[in-house]
């Protein structure tokens, strides 16, 4: 029942801080955002991870797609996108470690609606992480069709990297 | 079912990552904190709260606890737990940003158990924020009985759940 390529990318209600240029370390109204009016009409690169603040996440997944974010722009990605089960003021948080600024749109999904609406969410109550956490995923998505998919099979990073997404781009 | 002044405070599980003091940037294994066990004996300030990194929470609550840990100590205070609907990585980041050093356990409640256990819960899946968070509140636990129990009308305020107000009651 997983998302797979050909698909529609499911219309769900994700939420995030805005960066501000002017105030950057205010911590501005969280918005909301909805996939569908988002990425109409876009080539948006979203990638996922089970936890901001986690050790793989944090040295091996985020750091590349930091690095490799205006190369992914030059070709063709209208938006780059983290997203993950914490909520929006922690995802805020762990751009701003990261310095992404307004490069990458760091996304919420701490109601759980994306990750059962892909079919790319996992128990992780048995670590202490509650119920419903995404998978580590990378997709590319062309005015709403989801045309690359690379759900990480095992610990670590190979298919979800932004290496991997950025030879498909 | 909500948890009240003169009950025993709930048996749960909790993770937190214990801060190296030698090494203050290294991500240490997760321990559990059991809340019967480690509270056994103890007076225990546990201080609950709706999001690690949100604006109250680190502006207005956190902070007043870090500076107050030694009076907090002083009037007989063994422990101060701070925990959140936010998973044990996020709790440990949010203790590094605001300084606490191992002067409070950052403890998470992702699995909501202790919310359930206490009914101190907060439904925030209106603001995308999940179904299962905890509450504003801040109790003293001594030997496991809850001796004063604070829970804030409004949660995205600071009122009696504030440090000042704990240190009055301890």
């Amino acid at each position: 029942m997983a998302i797979k390529v050909g698909d529609v990318f499911p219309d769900t209600v994700l939420t995030y801080v805005p960066y501000d240029a002017k105030n950057p370390d205010a911590c501005g109204l969280p918005q909301q955002l909805k996939t569908h009016e988002a990425f109409k009409g876009k080539k948006v690169v979203l990638f996922a991870v089970p936890g901001a603040f986690t050790p793989t996440c944090s040295e091996e997944h985020m750091p590349d797609y930091v690095k490799q974010v205006d190369s992914m722009k030059s070709k063709g990605a209208d938006l780059v996108a983290c997203v993950a089960s914490n909520d929006q003021f922690v995802m805020y948080a762990w751009g701003k470690q990261y310095n992404v600024k307004d490069n990458i749109m760091m996304l919420s999904d701490a109601n759980g609606d994306l990750g059962t609406a892909l079919g790319l969410a996992q128990d992780g109550t048995a670590r202490r992480m509650g119920p419903i956490r995404l998978k580590r995923f990378a997709m590319i998505i062309d005015n709403l069709k989801v045309i690359y998919i690379g759900v990480e099979p095992a610990p670590g990073v190979t298919v979800s990297g932004a290496s991997a997404v950025l030879a498909k781009l | 079912m909500t948890i009240k002044e003169g009950d025993t405070f709930p048996q749960v599980q909790l993770k937190y990552i214990p801060f190296d003091t030698a090494d203050p940037n290294a991500c240490k294994s997760p321990q559990v904190l059991d809340t019967k066990k480690d509270f056994a004996g103890k007076k225990v300030v546990v201080v609950g709260v709706p999001g690690a990194f949100s604006p109250t929470c680190s502006i207005q609550h956190l902070p007043a606890y870090v500076t107050k840990i030694k009076e907090l100590k002083a009037k007989g205070v063994d422990l101060v737990v701070c925990v959140s609907g936010n998973d044990f990585f996020v709790m440990s980041a949010w203790g590094k940003s605001e300084n606490v050093k191992d002067n409070i356990i950052m403890a998470g409640d992702a699995n909501g158990e202790l919310g359930r256990a206490t009914g101190l819960t907060l439904d925030l899946a209106k603001m995308g924020m999940g179904s299962v968070r905890l509450t504003r509140f801040a109790a003293i636990v001594d030997n496991g009985k809850v001796t004063h129990l604070a829970v804030e009308p409004d949660p995205t305020d600071v009122t009696v759940t504030g440090a000042d107000n704990i240190l009055s009651a301890l």
